[in-house]
């Protein structure tokens, strides 16, 4: 009763002792414990989960007390993995278990901002009477006022505003941009859809309607492997972690799994008391070193001539020494070694040419469809050539013969395909192949056997398996008279063992016996090797390189396509489980086809005038037998051939505004699409009409409105972010040199003076202020993930996850959907004046996984604009769309499902099938719109968890009905019965409301090469070896060569080692940044960017809890021996500089990193204590401050089977880690904050004293 | 009633009546306000000399206050100690923790105005407390000026009016009539020692009773045991 009374209470205090007096018991009043367990008590719990890229996926319980959210844990319900099986869960790491943080940290936008300068502008405007739209038109007009508010971006200056105000400037700019440059110079930036899907498409349904460009990610992130569409035609598909479990053998090399991995590392570490051998391969000691058995300590970027090495162990021991049964008999059946391969002459050598075709023989082989397209092996039960079933010819225009099985297409009769013709050769001669190793020859030749073959053209043409153009590329002597390596000790031959020695620093010996054991191990398990990779090896110049090295290793040993075999490849590379669900919602193709895609990488490299300053000459990157036709171009250049040859997408398509195409067309006398594409083709050929690449810095070309959503483009995946500063948004910037080797480029106009501050208005979407969010124009205020309804999914694990309104939207804070919905309501109403109905041209490349990918046969590259073929749209020149554009139906067409899904139905790669019942289906359980209207009686949209439920009620893998429509028929093509793959799940169907309850396992769908099963884990490849569907591939089959033109002038049609690229922003340094450095003690090292703990792309290391921690803001690692050398020491201001930029931070000395490296982890913000870099004059920058995107060739091909554009499929990869800097140390006194006020003088200062241009 | 009987006759038993019932109420409903609220943590320059002097000061005068009044007179007669020698003793001992609790505290006052932490994390009363226990011990202090001179003159009349008025409210008869004759500085100084009481348990003085004496004597290990409660 009274906590005094029952103090007083003397004399029966002490109850009883014990131990002698030592211990005693009272009854004293406990009811103190209350306020711990009160810490704890809470009014509900709701499940959601975190949208970032760290792909955890994770299930979390959010903790709700007196309205706010008071914490999260981990939820435990995961549906159970199958006997002997580790279960998945707990789920979650740290920084799921700190994000309750942000939701009140000073960090959170409460309210939408806008820049102050600005704002008067526009209000001051309004008040003379103007419209919106004028009242922006008069901002833009006038250089003046534009220059006021652009000029001061990223300085601060936001003011409160209110949603009203906001909504209808952006629509104001929206339309204006519309309607003076095009609706394609309007562009949105948003990652990783699977992170959460919903607000990925509220953006980007707004953006397909309006006819917005949505640009691409994977690729930019440069996460995107190359290698996997090039090889197996497939973005990426990897094993859920579980499947690590099924591994007997592991080699981890460039993902840091307990890092990175938080929640699945366990899975690798559980293997080990399997008995699964782990072998680490890092520069550093990284954290997953750890756990491995064997650590590879291989320098950084040499990691594929360290696979070659392998790869020639297990090739030489497996299949030249002796000839292993399970290793042959998958090669022979999923790989393309078998495939015949034409050689060329070359002087008195040859070169290896393109695949044979079916097309090369007399009467095509019996092949009427597609011959060009269908490749050819020899039949060692007929002695003959034959066109197997399953080559991309077999795809389109035919069904029931695209498959694996081993049949003549002709006549369906069993074949085994010859790897060999070692044994029956006719002949023996040399081939050239291209080399790139420093200091070593530039080509190797090398004998291989042949067959001479009499062509339908009545040639004689030799020919040879890939399989023995292969083994001699390896360098394993065979007897053929070239001498090659006979012993892994001959380091003089390039991939044996001891070679590889020389460029890894890995002892031979270890590089030997992992090569060995890796394949040993594959064939008494039936290919359960398998290869973790990441970010660490994929974000070099020739990640392709790396990644193929793998690849074939892994193809040598029959692992892809095995539980527990495989590669898996963890880079930013979520899983959008529905995507068949969902990709009509979030590009809006239930009302418009085709939406506008771009790949970001060359969009930036472009428009942010990078390509200005390349100083990577493409001819040095060529092979040495390359016929290249192009020498002399620049890199950029080979990106305007590819556009122009409808390989990559462009935005802004042309040098005028697409609906002033149409209407000029129309008034041409174009009456349908085709008249408008006549049109355009004429205008095109004529030069009146130029693609906008071609003219890139002019301003009808500049992009003008950029959307930032669910990302922060300019502080983290920035490449050149001090270039975005410059030329994109035209803020302070610290580019350190003048751009003008773009002068010489042989495609681009060249402009004198780079344009500056090419946006009108930058809008950032929200819920956190990070450097993005400083450089805008106006910031919104968003929902965070415990704040909305939303779906997230992840290649982790198979399960589908929701994001769960735990309370909701803090402060004025809306959903993305709600935030896009209110956007185009406003654009809607003032469209109706402005803008009407209208008519847009969409310039859409071959894509992939349609028969557009059948475009240009033989990989020949032929170049309408230098004569070598006619312009034909979708064959040899992008594919000319007119779209409707019903402006003033905006909102109307954004909160409901469109009429086309009935129309036209759904597909996904490549499958179509029907989905009148699924919309019938949702009209009943969304309801339907009922307003007058284009949209009444359609399902509706207006609601964040209908969103939900339309996707997952039209995505194959949460719909049972779905699921038996697609794969039904893709049964029908490849000719095969799938259905066992989702009978017992047929009548299944996953809501919204279902996955809240628990976690659902997902069916197994065409989508994807995996399956869901209690047999097998899901597995990348499995379909392809188990169901026979081929890969994507021009053959059908996993490649080892790839036979473009492109690709093996870059000598790349067989993967080889390329040492990692000289970007030169390091070395002859431009003069200013020359007499800043001088005198001082500095270090060149490579810089390299991994993925931090704390901060992915748009997770964050402003945590308070993780500054206070360690460091308190931006900090890189360096040697220990190197940073004593020139006088840093632990906690030093160092700043690492080059022609780029630089970035300012703190130094952490590690015996952990090895020498000629400096490790700054991704992510780390100039929003935390930053100080200015005295080199630039300007705030001391971000990670990407000191790097430049570069681009490659090989990946801007398209058209040619696998090698045809997608988005976030191929395309260009933004690589980064090239890059060298130059480090420095800053001394205490030197640290100037730039706390002044804005002066004059300052604002007009934009570049670093001395920079002009 | 004169206002001399009202702040030496009713007003000691107001103030003693609100410290034991405050104390008491708020010990029951404020557990987790029943703390020292220290700052140091915040800001501990100075604090080992401030801190100490201030405590060491304040200890000795209570006692010796507690001591030198309570105790019977006879008592001290009977140690042999002669009114003027008891005079003397409260002179010097009062002069030497008085003065370390002046600088002591006066340390603490500038500390809790000027250190900025410590200022941020201040309430109006953890000021107005140390500034007023300063006072109180400056008008304590300033008593010496007078009781020196009465001491030098072998005069010890005010002193034992003192400890018989201090002994009246203690016996709940007070007699203001007392301090009829005595110095207003003393006075002055009597009325802020009581309201010091009177603030006390609105302040973090309230740890005074808290003072961990009984850790003395604890057994190494206490069971407390649980009781299920039926409300």
């Amino acid at each position: 009763m009274s906590h005094f009374l029952d103090r007083l209470k003397y004399f029966k205090k002490v109850e009883s002792t014990y131990s002698g007096g030592h211990g005693i018991v009272t009854s004293e009043d406990r009811q103190w414990e209350d306020t711990y367990r009160n810490r704890w008590r809470h009014d509900k719990v709701v499940r959601s989960t975190h949208g970032v890229n760290c792909t955890g996926g994770c299930s979390w319980k959010i903790y709700v007390k007196n309205g706010l959210v008071a914490y999260e844990m981990q939820q435990t319900d995961y549906p159970r993995t199958r006997d002997d099986m580790p279960n998945h869960e707990p789920r979650g790491c740290q920084r799921g278990a700190s994000f309750s943080w942000y939701l009140y940290s000073p960090h959170r936008i409460k309210y939408p901002l806008v820049r102050g300068r600005m704002v008067d502008l526009y209000r001051k405007e309004k008040a003379s009477g103007k419209d919106p739209v004028a009242a922006w038109e008069a901002i833009q007009s006038d250089p003046e006022k534009r220059k006021k508010y652009t000029a001061v971006r990223g300085l601060g200056g936001f003011v409160r505003a209110d949603w009203e105000e906001m909504t209808e400037i952006i629509a104001a700019a929206n339309i204006y941009t519309i309607k003076k440059w095009g609706p394609d110079r309007i562009y949105g930036f948003s990652p990783i859809p699977a992170m959460s899907m919903i607000s990925y498409a509220a953006g980007s349904r707004y953006l397909s309607l309006i006819g917005g460009a949505c640009g691409s990610f994977y690729d930019w992130y440069c996460d995107l492997p190359a290698a996997s569409p090039q090889v197996w035609g497939e973005q990426t598909d990897v094993p859920e972690a579980a499947d690590w479990y099924n591994s007997k053998y592991l080699i981890v090399c460039g993902a840091n799994l307990p890092m990175t991995r938080t929640p699945d590392a366990h899975f690798a570490i559980e293997s080990r008391y399997n008995g699964t051998k782990v072998v680490s391969m890092a520069p550093d000691y990284a954290e997953y070193v750890k756990f491995a058995d064997l650590w590879m300590p291989v320098k950084q970027g040499t990691d594929s001539a360290a696979f070659m090495a392998m790869g020639h162990v297990a090739l030489k021991e497996f299949h030249i020494n002796k000839q292993d049964p399970y290793f042959t008999e998958y090669t022979r059946k999923y790989t393309d070694l078998p495939m015949q391969i034409m050689l060329e002459k070359n002087g008195d050598r040859y070169v290896s040419g393109r695949f044979l075709r079916a097309s090369d023989f007399d009467k095509n082989m019996g092949e009427t469809n597609n011959p060009e397209w269908k490749t050819v092996v020899y039949d060692a039960k007929s002695n003959a050539f034959v066109v197997p079933n399953g080559s991309v010819g077999f795809r389109w225009g035919e069904e029931g013969k695209w498959n694996l099985l081993e049949k003549s297409g002709a006549d369906q009769s069993e074949i085994e395909a010859e790897l060999s013709c070692v044994d029956s050769k006719d002949e023996v001669v040399a081939v050239d192949f291209p080399h790139f190793t420093p200091d070593e020859s530039d080509t190797l030749t090398r004998n291989i056997p042949v067959r001479k073959l009499k062509l339908a053209s009545g040639e004689e043409e030799l020919v040879c398996s890939v399989f023995d153009l292969q083994v001699a590329q390896y360098g394993i002597d065979r007897g053929l008279g070239d001498n090659l390596a006979t012993s892994y000790d001959d380091e003089n031959v390039p991939y044996t063992p001891a070679w590889a020695e020389k460029v890894t620093g890995v002892k031979r010996a270890d590089l030997e016996r992992t090569g060995r054991e890796f394949a040993q191990n594959a064939s008494d398990t039936k290919g359960k090797s398998m290869v973790i990779m990441g970010a660490a090896i994929n974000h070099w110049y020739h990640n392709d390189m790396g990644y193929r090295s793998i690849m074939n290793l892994l193809h040598i040993c029959g692992c892809v396509g095995q539980s527990g075999g495989g590669w898996a490849h963890y880079v930013g590379q979520e899983k959008l489980r529905p995507q068949a669900g969902w990709a009509p919602i979030a590009f809006g193709l239930d009302w418009n086809r085709p939406p506008r895609h771009m790949n970001s990488t060359t969009y930036w490299y472009f428009h942010t005038d990078q390509w200005r300053y390349e100083k990577v000459d493409a001819d040095d990157v060529l092979g040495s037998t390359a016929k290249a036709k192009y020498r002399g171009h620049q890199i950029g250049d080979y990106n305007v051939v590819s556009q122009r040859l409808g390989w990559l997408p462009s935005a802004p398509h042309f040098n005028k505004n697409p609906l002033d195409i149409v209407k000029e067309a129309e008034a041409a006398g174009a009456t349908d699409e085709a008249g408008v594409s006549k049109y355009l083709v004429d205008q095109l050929k004529s030069g009146d009409t130029a693609f906008a690449i071609e003219d890139i810095d002019a301003e009808e070309n500049f992009p003008r409105n950029l959307f930032v959503w669910r990302a922060n483009l300019l502080g983290c995946s920035a490449k050149g972010h001090e270039y975005f500063l410059k030329h994109l948004v035209g803020a302070q910037n610290g580019v350190m040199q003048e751009g003008v080797a773009g002068k010489d480029s042989k495609e681009i106009k060249w402009r004198e003076e780079a344009p500056v501050g090419k946006l009108d208005l930058m809008v950032d979407i929200n819920f956190r202020l990070n450097s993005t969010g400083a450089y805008s124009d106006i910031i919104l205020p968003t929902a965070t993930w415990y704040e909305k309804a939303d779906l997230n999914t992840t290649d982790m694990h198979p399960f589908v996850h929701p994001l769960g309104k735990a309370v909701d939207p803090a402060f004025e804070s809306k959903s993305d959907w709600q935030i896009f919905q209110a956007i185009a309501k406003k654009f809607s109403e003032l469209s109706e004046e402005h803008l009407g109905t209208q008519k847009d041209l969409v310039s859409l490349p071959m894509q992939h996984d349609t028969p557009m990918a059948l475009a240009q046969p033989f990989g020949e590259v032929k170049d309408w604009k230098k004569g070598e073929c006619d312009l034909i749209p979708g064959k040899t020149a992008p594919l000319f769309k007119v779209v409707e554009r019903d402006f003033p139906n905006t909102y109307k067409k954004f909160t409901s499902v469109g009429p086309l899904m009935n129309k036209l139905g759904n597909n996904i790669k490549g499958i179509d099938w029907n989905t009148d019942l699924e919309i019938e289906q949702l009209c009943k359980l969304n309801g339907v719109i009922t307003d007058e209207g284009i949209s009444k009686g359609r399902p509706q949209l207006v609601e964040d968890v209908a969103v939900c439920d339309t996707v997952l009620q039209m995505a194959p893998e949460t719909n049972g009905e779905v699921a038996h429509k697609s794969w039904s028929a893709l049964s029908k093509k490849t000719g095969v019965d799938h259905s066992h793959l989702y009978e017992g799940r047929h009548e299944e169907k996953i809501r919204y409301h279902d996955i809240v309850a628990q976690p659902r396992k997902i069916i197994t769908a065409p989508t994807w090469s995996g399956i869901e099963s209690e047999e097998v884990s899901y597995n990348a490849g499995y379909t392809n070896i188990h169901e026979h569907i081929p890969f994507r591939t021009l053959t059908g089959r996993a490649s080892f060569y790839l036979d473009h033109e492109w690709m093996r002038d870059f000598g790349e049609g067989l993967c080889c080692y390329r040492p990692p690229q000289d970007l030169g922003a390091h070395k002859n340094l431009p003069k200013e940044l020359a007499g800043k450095l001088k005198g001082k003690k500095t270090l060149t090292l490579n810089w390299i960017t991994p993925h931090s703990k704390w901060g992915i792309h748009s997770s964050y290391q402003d945590n308070l809890r993780m500054l206070t921690l360690f460091r308190g803001g931006p900090y890189f690692w360096l040697n220990e021996d190197e940073a004593k050398s020139i006088g840093i020491k632990d906690n030093d201001w160092v700043e690492a500089v080059n022609a780029n930029g630089a970035t300012v931070a703190r130094v952490v000395i590690s015996q952990r990193v090895p020498e000629g490296m400096a490790i700054m982890y991704h992510a780390q913000e100039k929003n935390v204590n930053v100080p200015g870099s005295n080199t630039t004059g300007k705030r001391g920058g971000i990670l990407n401050s000191v790097t430049k995107v570069i681009m490659k060739p090989t990946n801007m091909i398209g058209g040619y089977a696998q090698l045809s554009y997608s988005f976030n499929y191929y395309g260009t990869v933004g690589s980064q880690r090239d890059e060298h800097v130059i480090v420095h140390k800053i001394e205490d006194a030197d640290v100037n904050w730039l706390e002044g006020d804005l002066t004059p003088q300052r604002e007009a200062q934009l570049n670093p004293p001395g920079i002009n241009n | 009633m004169s206002l001399h009987d009202l702040v030496f006759g009713a007003y000691p038993y107001l103030a003693g009546a609100i410290f034991l019932l405050g104390s008491w109420i708020r010990f029951d409903r404020e557990q987790y306000t029943w703390k020292a609220d220290s700052s140091q943590l915040l800001s501990n320059k100075n604090m080992r000399l401030a801190s100490n002097l201030f405590h060491v000061g304040i200890l000795g005068i209570f006692f010796g206050h507690a001591g030198g009044m309570l105790l019977p007179h006879s008592w001290f007669l009977a140690m042999g100690i002669s009114d003027v020698g008891h005079q003397y003793i409260a002179i010097y001992a009062g002069g030497i923790f008085g003065v370390m609790c002046l600088i002591g505290a006066a340390m603490l006052v500038y500390r809790r105005v000027t250190n900025v932490r410590v200022k941020a994390v201040s309430r109006n009363r953890d000021t107005f407390v140390i500034a007023w226990l300063l006072a109180t011990v400056a008008l304590g202090l300033s008593t010496l000026l007078v009781s020196t001179g009465h001491a030098a003159h072998g005069d010890v009349s005010e002193m034992i009016a003192l400890t018989e008025y201090v002994k009246s409210i203690a016996t709940l008869s007070v007699d203001p009539s007392l301090l009829k004759d005595v110095s207003p500085i003393f006075k002055t100084h009597m009325f802020f020692g009581m309201t010091v009481f009177l603030i006390f348990p609105f302040t973090r003085l309230v740890h005074v009773w808290s003072v961990p004496v009984t850790y003395l004597t604890r057994a190494y290990q206490i069971v407390r045991v649980k009781r299920i409660r039926m409300n």
